[in-house]
């Protein structure tokens, strides 16, 4: 269908977003039911990026409670959706100075929290590592033997061009030898793969029985998403997160793909309180002056978001689920 | 092997029926009877850059974004609706609520309720104690009487469910929209909540885009002009159709036809004879195309005048500004008709002077600034809430006393639902479609039966 060629929008007429492309949505199930009952919970665009023209919208399963994308981007789609300037390609000290430092420090007392009984030489993957955040975390904390895998080329590239040993892969292709790895970190990339169940299986396949999985993801039973659910929660992150889960149901895929749950609590971080913020303003035609100081750049939101989060983690609402599964 | 299901007509509900199965992966045929998809939510463009819907649509960005067609549409710059009282128009609702004899009247009846509750039986009694006497007898009564071409006495109080709820929520979602700079939907779906997040959007190729959009990847599934005659039901169980002459095994039957028009193709049972006489209201919709725009105080204007069955005016192009070329515009005169009535069988232009002499107290120069006219009719506008079956349409709720025999959409499900409500609702009632589907494939053999944890809850 071509946009109204005859008719020349008049000067009221204006288009959602001008002059994008459209993507090629595709109809979706539930990845853990695997059946299409599910409500509408959020409809959002792509503020943050502005990568097409749609709008898209999140529903939730009426049987699991499990919240995804529907319809949403095909694979096909990935290279738009996931821009050269995607910030996960680019999280450095040259382009976020500060806040890069201080995030790389608490990230690198968290994984020795986490990892306080794993050997130094045990293998470790990132799966999912996107510029190699925290491989080179990892490796700074002590741990020798690290690798990651992802599925972006350019964020690839840039992990190597760091001197981490990063393959181009998805976890779903078993680029590892079966029971080959001690541990899988899956920090912040369950929420964008095609097929959670699948993919959840592959990292079990990795693990040698009594592996350990590291998962961090957006809760959507989280105290930032209960005021901003409807359209512009930073968790949504429209088209890019697929699958957005909650305590029940990321134990219930946990189970499924073979694992048994450790541990299932949440933890603080200020980035979709930050970001959701930020959304409502782009939405509602702020100017840039105001809506920038909610960025990964400005200091005083991501503090004063921290202490707020950190305040939610005590009643167990915090921003991120962080589960810690063992391999059956 | 189980037989494919037949889906009947290719409008918006079967559609998305459509969607829903080849998600699922059941196997399905859909039958259209024309030779084209979107049945009454079609498009039509003529040559001089005008743009009609089947009546004027208006539609969210939350269904455009289940269809998956949020790209193809823009922003609606503003919706509204007025009463016009005679000599002036007044918004809906808050200026009826600010007009002194109205307010009083409301107020007189809400005293009266308090101490004494009159039984509410029909669609008159509702309107009048809810907002009063004289807003029900000299507004909403004249409204749907012309509306169903019923007295108000005879329509059941379901009638009411079409308005919006609370005042003070369209209220709120009014002031919302007037900060927000978007035209936030009130009382355009029944099925979900409303929120200042769901606001109008316009296709700009028309409401046709949402079936076009829904029909991609389906087309191998599609008979056109291949009318269903007649549905085989034996012990009470969908066995096959008669579509296009030949006998067809269906598995299901997914109908999206008049309940009226599916009671009356069934053999084989006399399960849904009660059906029959339902009926479907008429419409005459005149478009008529005029030079200028902003030429009525709002969107919709509802035109109450006892006796007459023109009830409304939509000046879509303030809503939607790519159906009429610049600096010019469509109004939609809505008539109600029964078939072969004055109305329905009157020449083009004759309804163009019925419209013009209708449409003379808001816009005095009208004649001036005619430009031409399109009508369009239909003898399946809205279904007509007649008090006489109101028992048996609430039991249609719990769904068709035939095994595999599925009523969807507005004419099907017999109720008074825009686009939204039945994209949401026809995916409701798939999932029994599709449950039924999976037990066949268990009991034949072809699927292993669902594991016990199949549902985490």
């Amino acid at each position: 269908m071509s946009q109204g060629d005859a008719f020349s929008a008049t000067e009221h007429a204006k288009p959602v977003i001008a002059s994008s492309q459209a993507l090629h949505l595709e109809q979706t199930l539930c990845s853990i039911c695997q059946i299409d009952d599910a409500e509408p919970v959020a409809v959002g665009e792509d503020f943050e990026y502005r990568t097409s023209a749609d709008s898209f919208l999140a529903v939730r399963c009426r049987r699991c409670g499990l919240v995804y994308l529907d319809p949403r981007p095909s694979t096909s789609d990935f290279e738009t959706i996931y821009p050269p300037t995607y910030h996960a390609n680019n999280f450095d000290a040259k382009h976020f100075g500060w806040v890069y430092r201080v995030r790389r420090e608490l990230e690198k007392r968290r994984l020795r929290a986490w990892l306080t009984s794993v050997a130094e030489d045990a293998a470790i993957v990132d799966v999912g590592c996107g510029d190699g955040f925290h491989l080179d975390v990892l490796r700074a904390a002590g741990f020798q033997n690290v690798r990651g895998i992802d599925a972006s080329e350019r964020a690839v590239a840039r992990a190597r061009d760091a001197g981490l040993d990063v393959t181009h892969a998805l976890a779903e292709n078993d680029p590892f030898e079966p029971q080959s790895i001690d541990v899988a970190l899956i920090i912040q990339t369950i929420e964008h793969v095609v097929a959670p169940r699948d993919f959840l299986a592959s990292v079990q396949r990795m693990l040698r029985p009594g592996g350990l999985a590291f998962i961090v993801t957006d809760n959507t039973s989280s105290a930032d998403r209960t005021f901003f659910a409807g359209r512009h929660w930073g968790g949504y992150h429209f088209p890019r997160h697929l699958t957005l889960f909650n305590h029940r149901t990321l134990a219930a895929l946990s189970e499924r793909a073979g694992f048994r749950v450790r541990s299932l609590r949440t933890m603080a971080s200020p980035v979709n309180w930050t970001y959701s913020v930020r959304n409502l303003l782009v939405d509602y035609g702020a100017p840039a002056a105001i809506y920038e100081a909610f960025s990964l750049r400005s200091v005083p939101a991501l503090a004063a978001f921290t202490l707020l989060d950190s305040a939610m983690v005590s009643i167990g609402r915090g921003a991120l689920l962080h589960a810690v599964l063992e391999r059956l | 092997m189980t037989a494919p299901i037949a889906i009947l007509g290719g409008g918006l509900a079967g559609l998305t029926a459509a969607r829903v199965l080849r998600t699922a992966g059941v196997p399905f045929t859909l039958f259209e009877a024309t030779a084209t998809l979107g049945g009454l939510a079609s498009s039509h463009r003529d040559a001089g850059g005008f743009s009609d819907d089947v009546g004027v649509h208006f539609v969210t960005n939350r269904l455009a974004a289940a269809i998956g067609a949020s790209a193809q549409c823009y922003r609606v710059p503003r919706y509204g609706e007025s009463v016009w009282l005679g000599d002036r128009s007044v918004a809906y609702p808050f200026g009826l609520i600010g007009t002194p004899r109205y307010a009083a009247s409301a107020a007189r009846t809400i005293a009266a309720r308090a101490i004494r509750r009159a039984p509410i039986r029909s669609a008159a009694d509702w309107f009048s104690a809810r907002y009063g006497n004289a807003i029900a007898r000299e507004i909403a009564l004249p409204l749907i009487e012309a509306w169903s071409g019923l007295p108000a006495e005879r329509l059941a109080l379901s009638v009411g469910e079409q308005m919006p709820g609370s005042i003070v929520r369209s209220l709120a979602l009014k002031a919302a929209g007037s900060v927000l700079d978007r035209a936030i939907a009130s009382g355009y779906c029944g099925s979900l909540p409303e929120s200042p997040h769901v606001f109008h959007v316009y296709p700009y190729d028309g409401v046709a885009t949402f079936c076009h959009r829904l029909a991609e990847g389906l087309e191998d599934a599609v008979r056109y002009e291949t009318p269903v005659q007649q549905i085989h039901v034996e012990n009470d169980r969908v066995v096959g159709i008669r579509a296009g002459d030949c006998e067809i095994e269906a598995s299901a039957v997914i109908s999206t036809a008049p309940i009226e028009i599916l009671a009356s193709l069934v053999r084989g049972t006399n399960a849904l004879e009660r059906y029959r006489r339902f009926r479907h209201r008429p419409m005459v919709f005149v478009n008529l195309r005029l030079q200028g725009r902003n030429l009525l105080p709002d969107v919709v204007v509802w035109t109450p005048l006892p006796g007459s069955p023109i009830f409304r005016l939509t000046e879509g192009p303030l809503a939607m500004p790519t159906l009429a070329p610049e600096g010019k515009t469509t109004i939609t005169v809505d008539i109600g008709a029964q078939i072969g009535d004055e109305y329905w069988t009157m020449s083009d232009e004759a309804l163009a002077e019925v419209a013009l002499e209708h449409v003379a107290p808001l816009v005095p120069d009208a004649r001036a600034r005619f430009l031409g006219v399109r009508t369009v009719r239909t003898p399946i506008a809205y279904p007509v809430l007649d008090i006489e079956y109101e028992a048996d349409r609430l039991a249609l709720e719990g769904g068709l006393p035939v095994d595999g025999l599925y009523t969807v959409g507005r004419n099907g499900e017999f109720r008074n639902i825009l686009m939204e409500d039945v994209y949401w609702r026809t995916r409701r009632r798939m999932q029994a479609v599709i449950a039924r589907y999976r037990d066949s494939q268990v009991l034949e053999g072809n699927v292993p039966p669902q594991p016990i944890d199949a549902a985490v809850l």
